[in-house]
C-alpha cells in the first residue's frame, strides 16, 4: 500500500491559492502518482494547469445519478464508480477530478454516501491527492472527501486573507478535520507584511511556509489565460521554490 | 423462466481448456487493490468497455453439470490480443450447490467486480453489459499472461467467499461473435427475466426489510424503512439497495430489520419494523404502518421527492413533488408542507414518500390507494401515469382542472370521482370512506335554511328568492366561494352560493321604518361576538 497525502490548498477567493495549487501539483506529480481535485466552482484549477477543456465534472454525474436511479438495474453502487471512473480525466503526468456544480435540489444524502465510499478507496491508490478546495471546504464538510493530513491555507496581506485562515482553522476543528496546517503568504510586497503574516501563524498554530511576492509576471500569464507551465521564470517563481522546500520538509516528512 | 443451459462452444473458433485448482499466481490478490485505477499509459488491453461489446453472467445449474473448476477460454488469449486496443469480452460462471437457485444469481454476480478487483493490476468497471476491464502491463509483466489465470483466481475467491458455493466453471469469451450472440441470445434474456422478478418482488416474499439512517445527521429520530413494496423516501434506495449496502457494511446506515410478526397485513405494520423503528428513533416512532396515509404513516426525514397531503373538505389525498413551484389546492406549497413534515417525525395527515412508490401495489392501500388520490401537479401525472389504474387517470386533477379547494371539489363532482360517494378499497373491498356527494345535500338544506332565516331578518325582500338556491355543497365550507352582503348598516352576514342558478324577476329595495333600528343591533350582535 502506498503511503498518500492528501493536501487541501484553500484561502480566500483572489488570493491566488489556485495559482499555488497548480505549481504545487505540477511539482509533486514528478515524485509520484497525483490525483489533482477541483473542488472550488469558482476557481479556474484546469485552466491554471493547461488543461484546455474538462467535458464533465462529478456534478453532472451527481446530477444524471439523481435523475436515472431510478431506472438503473442491478448495483447503483457499481454504476455509480463507474461513472465516477469515466469522468477522471487521464493528463499526461497526473490525473484530474473537477467536483463542478454545486448540488441541485433534493436528497443528496444516498449520493453522497455512496460517493465517499467511492473516493475513499480510489484515493488511496495515489502517493498525492492535491484539492484545491474554496474556504468553505465544502467537500470535506459533507465528508465526500473524509480525509485530509495537511490543509494549506494561501492568505495575501489582507486582514480579510488572515480572517479566513482563522475561520477555516476553527471549520477544521468543528468537521473534526485532523490535519496539519500552514500558511504561505502571496502578493506580499514588504517585510513588514511578511512578518505580519508570520506573527499570525504563529499565534493561530499554523506553520508559516514563506511569503510570495506580487509579481506581474504572474498576473500577466494569468490575464491571458495560460497555464502556469506556461509562468517564465521570474521572482515569484523563485520564491515559490523556497516555500516547496520548507512545504517537503513540513509536510511529506 | 428463461432456461439455464450451458454454452454451446462453436466449431472453429481458438478453444482452450484449463481444468483444476491453481494456487500459484504471478501477481498479489487482495482486498487492497480494490478502487486501483488503471491509466491509459499504463494499461496493457481494454476488454469490454465503452468501445467494445461485453458481459458478465452467472447461471445456476445442476450440480451434475458443472465441472469445478474447469476454464473455457474461446478467443484469443491475453498473450495473443493486440497491445494497447480495446477488445470484445464476456465472463460466464456456472454455479451449483445445494442452497443456489437462479434467485441467487445476480447477488454472486455481483461479487465479481470485487474479486476481479483484488488481482493486481486489473481493473473492472461496471456490471451486466456494461462491464469495462483494463490489464496493466505491470501485471503482464509480472507474468499474468492468461485470462485463465484471472479466471481461476477468481473462482478461488467466490468459493472461499461464498462457501456456498459447491462447484464453479467459467468459459471466458474473446471472440467477438461469440460476445455477441451470448449476449444476445442467452445474457440478455436473463437480464430481463431478473428485472421482471424484481418488479414483481413484495413485502410478503422476503424474511427481512433494511432500514436507512443516512439521514438521522439531520433528522435526528428518522428511520426509513425499506421494503420491496416501499423504496426509501427519497427515492435513491430500494429494497436490493438496501440489501446490497447491509451486506457490505452491516453496521452502516442500512441494517437488516426482521419482519418479526405481521400485526396488519393490510396497513403494512410488523412488529419487528416496530421494534426496531422505536429503539433507532430513540421512542419517537412506535409504531409504522408502511402503507397507510392516515394511520401511523412512515415517518418523513425531509428528503422526500414527493409529499402527500389530506384534504378533509374532499376526504382525498393530494401529491405534490419539489419541482412545483405553486400552492396545491390547500393553498399551500410543496415546501410549506415539506417544512411541516420533516424532521423524522410522523406527522398525520402528510406524508413524504419517493416517486417510485407510485409504482408500488400496496401504494397506501389502507387507504385506498390510487382511489383516493384527487389532485397531482400536471408534471407529477405525467410521469407516473401509467401505474395509475385506467379507471382513475381522468378522475384526478391536476393544476390545470383545479387550482382552488372550490375548483377541485367542482372537478371531483363532474368525474363522479370515488370520494364523492365513498372509496372502496381495492385492497378488501372494503368501503372506508362514506362520501360526501350525497350527505351534501342534506346538510346543504339545513345550511340554506339557516342563512336562509338570517338573510330574511337582513333584508326580507330577498326572501321569496331563498329556496331557489338548493346549493349541493361538501362538508367543510370554509373555502367556499363567498358572496359577501355588504350591507352597511344591517347584521354581518355571509350568503354562500354553489352550484345556484337564481332567477330574479325584480328586486325592490324600499326604505322601512324598522330599518335603522334593526342595523343597531345588528352591530350591537356582531360587537358582542
Amino acid at each position: 500500500m502506498r503511503s498518500i497525502a492528501v493536501i487541501a490548498v484553500t484561502g480566500k477567493g483572489g488570493t491566488g491559492k489556485t495559482i499555488f495549487a497548480a505549481m504545487l501539483i505540477l511539482h509533486l506529480c514528478r515524485k509520484g502518482s497525483l490525483l489533482a481535485v477541483d473542488a472550488d466552482p469558482d476557481s479556474n484549477l484546469p485552466e491554471a494547469l493547461g488543461v484546455e477543456e474538462v467535458e464533465k465534472t462529478l456534478g453532472d454525474v451527481k446530477e444524471v445519478f439523481q435523475h436515472t436511479r431510478d431506472e438503473i438495474r442491478g448495483d447503483k453502487s457499481i454504476w455509480f464508480e463507474a461513472k465516477v471512473f469515466e469522468v477522471i480525466n487521464e493528463l499526461e503526468d497526473f490525473d484530474l477530478l473537477v467536483m463542478g456544480r454545486p448540488e441541485g435540489e433534493g436528497c443528496y444524502c444516498y449520493t453522497n454516501n455512496l460517493l465517499r465510499g467511492i473516493l475513499r478507496k480510489f484515493m488511496k491508490h495515489y502517493d498525492f491527492v492535491v484539492v484545491d478546495c474554496e474556504a468553505g471546504l465544502e467537500h470535506f464538510s459533507r465528508k465526500t472527501i473524509d480525509r485530509a493530513d495537511c490543509v494549506v491555507v494561501v492568505s495575501d496581506t489582507s486582514k480579510k486573507g488572515l480572517k479566513t485562515a482563522e475561520r477555516i482553522s476553527e471549520l477544521m476543528k468543528s468537521l473534526g478535520i485532523n490535519a496539519r496546517k500552514a500558511i504561505v503568504g502571496n502578493k506580499v510586497t514588504d517585510a513588514k507584511a511578511e512578518e505580519m503574516i508570520e506573527n499570525f501563524a504563529s499565534r493561530a498554530g499554523f506553520e508559516f511556509l514563506g511569503a510570495l511576492p506580487y509579481d506581474s509576471m504572474v498576473v500577466e500569464n494569468e490575464m491571458a489565460g495560460k497555464s502556469v507551465r506556461d509562468l517564465p521564470e521570474c521572482e515569484f517563481k523563485r520564491k515559490f521554490k523556497e516555500v516547496l522546500k520548507k512545504f517537503e520538509s513540513w509536510c511529506l516528512s | 423462466m428463461v432456461e439455464r443451459k450451458k454454452l454451446e462452444i462453436p466449431e472453429g473458433v481458438k478453444v482452450k481448456v484449463s481444468q483444476g485448482e491453481e494456487y500459484d499466481f504471478p501477481v498479489d490478490i487482495s482486498p487492497m487493490h480494490e478502487g486501483e485505477r488503471i491509466r491509459k499509459g499504463d494499461m496493457y488491453v481494454e476488454l469490454a468497455g465503452p468501445k467494445q461489446p461485453g458481459f458478465e453472467l452467472v447461471m445456476a445449474l445442476p450440480e451434475d453439470q458443472v465441472e469445478d473448476m474447469k476454464v473455457t477460454l474461446v478467443g484469443k488469449d491475453l498473450d495473443e490480443l493486440e497491445e494497447g486496443k480495446a477488445h470484445p469480452f464476456a465472463m460466464i460462471y456456472y454455479v451449483a450447490g445445494e442452497k443456489i437457485d437462479s434467485d441467487l444469481e445476480p447477488i454472486i454476480e455481483r461479487r465479481n467486480h470485487d474479486f476481479q478487483n483484488y488481482i493486481e493490476g486489473v481493473m473492472h468497471l461496471n456490471q451486466r453489459y456494461d462491464i469495462w476491464i483494463r490489464i496493466g502491463k505491470n501485471a503482464v509483466e509480472k507474468g499474468l499472461k492468461s485470462l485463465i489465470t484471472i479466471a481461476k483466481a477468481v473462482m478461488l475467491l467466490f468459493k472461499n467467499e461464498m462457501p456456498f458455493i459447491e462447484k464453479i466453471e467459467a468459459v471466458y469469451i474473446t471472440d467477438r461473435d461469440f460476445v455477441e450472440k451470448t449476449l444476445k441470445e442467452v445474457a440478455m434474456p436473463i437480464f430481463e427475466e431478473r428485472d421482471a422478478r424484481v418488479e414483481a418482488l413484495h413485502d410478503e416474499d422476503v424474511e427481512e426489510f433494511y432500514s436507512c439512517t443516512l439521514c438521522q445527521s439531520f433528522a435526528p429520530p428518522d428511520v426509513c424503512i425499506i421494503t420491496p413494496d416501499r423504496p426509501s423516501l427519497c427515492g435513491a434506495i430500494t429494497w436490493f439497495d438496501g440489501r446490497a449496502a447491509a451486506r457490505v457494511d452491516p453496521e452502516g446506515p442500512n441494517k437488516p430489520v426482521p419482519k418479526g410478526e405481521i400485526l396488519d397485513p393490510i396497513g403494512g405494520e410488523y412488529s419487528g419494523v416496530n421494534e426496531f423503528a422505536k429503539t433507532e428513533s430513540g421512542g419517537v416512532t412506535e409504531r409504522i404502518k408502511l402503507h397507510s396515509f392516515l394511520e401511523c404513516p412512515h415517518p418523513s426525514c425531509g428528503c422526500f421527492e414527493v409529499i402527500g397531503f389530506y384534504m378533509p373538505e374532499v376526504d382525498g389525498i393530494g401529491w405534490i413533488h419539489r419541482g412545483f413551484p405553486e400552492p396545491a389546492p390547500n393553498g399551500l406549497t410543496f415546501s410549506t408542507m415539506a417544512g411541516q413534515t420533516g424532521g423524522g417525525k410522523q406527522v398525520v395527515g402528510f406524508l413524504g414518500i419517493g416517486m417510485s412508490y407510485f409504482r408500488s401495489k400496496k401504494f397506501i392501500q389502507a387507504d385506498g390507494g390510487w382511489y383516493r388520490v384527487v389532485w397531482m401537479p400536471k408534471e407529477l401525472k405525467q410521469k407516473v401515469i401509467n401505474y395509475i389504474p385506467e379507471d382513475m387517470r381522468d378522475k384526478i386533477a391536476t393544476e390545470e382542472d383545479a387550482k382552488s379547494m372550490e375548483e377541485l371539489i367542482e372537478f371531483l363532482k363532474r368525474v363522479d370521482h370515488p370520494v364523492v360517494k365513498g372509496v372502496v378499497r381495492p385492497v378488501d373491498g372494503k368501503k372506508i370512506t362514506e362520501g360526501w356527494g350525497k350527505e351534501e345535500e342534506v346538510e346543504e338544506e339545513e345550511e340554506s335554511e339557516a342563512e336562509t332565516e338570517e338573510v330574511q331578518e337582513a333584508q326580507p325582500q330577498l326572501q321569496p328568492q331563498m329556496p331557489q338556491m338548493t346549493m349541493p355543497m361538501p362538508v367543510p365550507f370554509q373555502q367556499m366561494p363567498q358572496l359577501p352582503f355588504t350591507m352597511q348598516s344591517g347584521p354581518k352576514i355571509k350568503l354562500i352560493l354553489k352550484n345556484a342558478t337564481i332567477n330574479i324577476d325584480k328586486i325592490i329595495i324600499k326604505k322601512t321604518d324598522g330599518e335603522k333600528k334593526e342595523g343597531q343591533e345588528g352591530k350591537k350582535e356582531q360587537n358582542k361576538r
